[in-house]
């Protein structure tokens, strides 16, 4: 096996761009993940990726630039974070409805106002309900991966669809960790071809995007939807695919840490979910049994899989790491599916979450003592006090 | 980087009526209204450029009248665009195409690669989108079919509309009596100031087919961006008698509110230039939109007419100034 | 292990409803005959052989390319199925050939279609 090389969350993105010979790039500087591209746009310029590497006037033109190369045939590959994620939002449907596999690389950053470079999920986040596959990771090794295991899922024919590979920003996106790179043999074993459809074509002419009446919109959304019920299991052959070549193996959906004894159990995604593990081994040692649910999916949402995963545990700790200001818990986004996840088991867990690592806030290990506090009393008490509570406020 | 041979297409001018190339690319069975002076334009367009073509087509008349209940009449391949971001998805489809043939997916030719956006998409919702294409120097033919008004949502107003245009945004009334008050955008001038890769830029109208045909024919086979401005008149939107909608184009280059010129590599050459202009109003008179406007208005119009054609003899036109305004 | 769980059971679309994948349809060739525009016209253009030249003006002026040149019998042929009835082309004759005639005066009058648009 390859050796390992010290590389940041950009660079291993933009190697997995590379392992995957994606042919058209749009890059439009912001960010954290601007590295990403400058990485991709060296190996363009060194001849190491025959690629067309676009300079897209904004995240808008980007997002329109590989939905294009995309209807025309191409592996297309583009990126952003923060601010720039939204300022796209008009296009992220249209790619999921004319089923464009296309991949966007997000190096997650905090909504303005005002401008704060910090990490935040609430970016990619606002964009769940278009119909992209939207995935987090919480290494670089992991991002290098998951480019690839998108690739292979969105352009799987029983799927065809967007994906969106998530890294926090700053914290996996810029610092260096040990990431062993696939040999060209395994990915080409791994990755076939992008085959589109019914592309734009010059023997085969067709229209892409006509009207539709009313009565067609329910089909149209139908159809995205009925995809939905097929990736899990595209999801699967594809992790599993992973670790048989690479020799790298991932819970497809959510990663279990300590979780089959665990009487209490954070939810957590990305990068923080290091910590956490810190956390479940330390506290561990004094005698608490607590263990990690980290998501790897957000859409699919592993509705079963969670409720398989954290079915036994007594109180769940969500920590989230985005915004949904006015939600039925007033605090993010993750605690309404995972609770929703479990509201059919019989012996519910009980469910609270902390808002923690907004705004690019590192969450401490005394965050993670303090969490297990909680979940503690709640579970002595046999229930929550409030839905939410504001780490170290 | 090493050049690479990507086929482009070479098309030859259409010298005669006789000589027009045959089939129908832009096929009939469409929604567009009776007299659409846009579907003649996309016809004669579709024409000229021949089946080795894509079209891009932003949401405009020319997608929602077109391309309906999932049945359209682009016998090529077509792709819709948001009107926001033609230019883009153009330029995505075409370094597709690129590296298709580096690879040796495709053999060639090259396609034609056509974006066909009125006006709101082209100079304004459009425009970044558009700018951002030609300055990148992807080998794309961006259109303008300048029907003078956001149309297929109610005829309203857009950067194009002529100044006095009775539309549903601007309706006149007795503190706006005239309607619209704004004189409109220099569409080509946009193009040709700021986009130093764009050497092919012409105006045409419906009513002159040879002569809008060839200039498709000669800006698709430049080997850079394009940009042609075709003026398509608007039966429902600038109320006037359906079957008039070529006389309308006639009328609008004999009275100078319209200018046919190509612009190669920095040299103008006009054409159809009339030895004598008509009065302005005699376009307008047939027009609905501008009903309302007083003698003074008119006078007003004619103004900014007589200021625009002064630029047909001087040897690079500018914007015409706006009367009143200086 | 956990009970059983609601399952997302299965979206069946209706045959009759079934659209394309990805709303990708195939291009029309020639005509788009899904969408016939005969009964839109109240008049038809109705030309005179005579007077008619063939200079082609008819045939460049058609939103809905309604008039065809029939090379092998040198005469021009209108399209019914798609005619709107805008009458550019009987504006823009030069020698007068064609002439408006209200639909309702013709044997096949409006040609109606199954259901409207």
């Amino acid at each position: 096996m390859a050796k390992a090389k010290m590389l940041t969350g950009c660079r291993a993105s933009a190697e997995g761009a590379k392992a995957a010979e994606v042919e058209v790039i749009c890059s439009f500087p912001i960010r954290p993940y601007t590295a990403i591209m400058m990485e991709l746009a060296k190996m363009v310029a060194n001849g190491e990726l025959n690629a067309e590497f676009i300079h897209g006037e904004g995240e808008h033109a980007q997002l329109s630039v590989v939905l294009g190369a995309c209807a025309a045939g191409a592996r297309a590959f583009t990126g952003s974070s923060g601010v720039g994620v939204t300022y796209a939002m008009e296009i992220y449907s249209p790619m999921a409805g004319g089923r464009y596999p296309a991949q966007m690389a997000i190096a997650d950053r905090t909504l303005d106002p005002p401008g704060d470079f910090g990490s935040e999920h609430t970016d990619a986040m606002c964009t769940r309900d278009n119909g992209w596959l939207l995935g987090w990771a919480c290494s670089p090794q992991e991002v290098y991966d998951n480019t690839l295991i998108a690739y292979r899922v969105g352009e799987d024919h029983r799927v065809m669809l967007p994906q969106m590979v998530c890294q926090d920003g700053y914290f996996i996106s810029h610092i260096p960790d040990k990431v062993v790179l696939g040999e060209q043999s395994q990915v080409k074993e791994f990755l076939p071809p992008y085959r589109p459809i019914s592309p734009l074509s010059l023997t085969h002419p067709v229209s892409h995007g006509p009207q539709i009446r009313p009565d067609q919109g329910a089909p149209m959304d139908a159809q995205r939807a009925q995809t939905f019920l097929a990736v899990p299991k595209v999801i699967e052959e594809a992790t599993a695919d992973f670790g048989r070549i690479f020799g790298r193996n991932y819970d497809p959906f959510v990663e279990q840490y300590k979780l089959a004894d665990a009487e209490i159990a954070f939810f957590i995604m990305g990068a923080h979910a290091n910590t956490a593990r810190a956390a479940v081994d330390r506290l561990r040692k004094q005698g608490v049994k607590v263990g990690m649910a980290r998501l790897r999916w957000v859409r699919p949402w592993p509705t079963h899989q969670l409720a398989a995963a954290l079915g036994h545990v007594k109180a769940i700790g969500v920590v989230e790491t985005s915004t949904s200001y006015g939600g039925a818990m007033r605090g993010g986004n993750l605690i309404h599916e995972l609770r929703a996840s479990l509201y059919d088991l019989d012996d519910r867990p009980l469910v609270t979450s902390f808002m923690g690592g907004l705004g690019g806030e590192t969450i401490w290990p005394a965050d993670f003592d303090h969490m297990a506090k909680v979940l503690t009393q709640a579970v002595k008490e046999k229930k929550v006090r409030n839905y939410v509570q504001w780490l170290g406020m | 980087m090493q050049a690479f041979d990507y086929k482009y297409q070479q098309l030859e001018p259409v010298k005669s009526f006789k000589r027009v190339p045959g089939p129908e690319m832009y096929v009939p069975g469409h929604r567009t209204c009776a007299g659409c002076g846009p579907a003649l334009n996309y016809r004669l367009v579709a024409k000229a450029a021949g089946k080795d073509t894509i079209f891009i087509g932003p949401t405009g008349c020319m997608y929602v009248a077109n391309a309906s209940y999932l049945c359209t009449p682009y016998a090529v391949s077509w792709i819709h665009a948001q009107i926001t971001n033609a230019g883009a998805v153009a330029s995505g489809i075409e370094a597709a195409f690129k590296v298709a043939m580096r690879k040796g997916r495709h053999a060639g030719p090259f396609p034609n690669i056509i974006v066909m956006a009125g006006d709101g998409g082209s100079v304004d919702i459009g425009l970044q989108a558009m700018s951002g294409m030609m300055y990148r120097n992807h080998k794309v033919l961006f259109i303008c079919y300048d029907n003078e008004s956001y149309a297929n949502t109610g005829i309203q107003t857009s950067p194009m509309t002529p100044y006095g245009a009775n539309t549903t945004f601007t309706p006149p009334g007795k503190e706006i009596p005239e309607g619209k008050t704004l004189f409109p955008k220099n569409a080509p001038q946009l193009v040709i100031g700021g986009h130093p890769a764009v050497k092919y830029v012409a105006t045409t109208t419906i009513a002159h087919p040879l002569d809008l045909m060839n200039k498709v024919r000669k800006a698709l086979s430049q080997p850079g961006p394009t940009f042609l401005h075709m003026l398509c008149p608007c039966p429902k939107g600038w109320k006037f008698d359906e079957k008039m909608t070529r006389e309308m184009a006639r009328l609008a280059v004999e009275t100078g509110m319209w200018s046919l010129y190509e612009w190669e590599n920095g040299t103008y050459n006009y054409t159809n230039v009339p030895k004598k202009y008509k009065p302005v109003n005699e376009y307008m008179q047939h027009q609905g939109r501008f009903a309302h406007l007083k003698p003074e208005h008119i006078a007003k119009m004619q103004a900014f007419v007589d200021e625009k054609i002064k630029a047909v003899q001087r040897p690079i036109p500018v914007a015409a100034a706006v009367p009143g305004k200086q | 292990m956990a009970k059983e769980l609601p399952g997302y059971g299965t979206i069946d679309v209706p045959k009759d409803r079934v659209v394309p994948f990805g709303a990708v349809t195939p291009a029309p060739v020639c005509v788009q005959n899904m969408f016939q525009t005969s009964n839109w016209r109240i008049v038809r253009p109705v030309k005179d052989d005579e007077k008619c030249t063939r200079c082609l003006i008819c045939y460049l002026s058609c939103p809905d390319a309604c008039w065809v040149y029939k090379e092998e019998e040198d005469v021009m042929e209108w399209v019914n199925n798609f005619c709107k009835g805008c009458q550019i082309c009987i504006q823009e004759c030069p020698s007068g050939a064609l002439t408006a005639a209200p639909e309702l005066d013709f044997p096949d009058g409006v040609v109606r279609l199954d259901k409207p648009f």
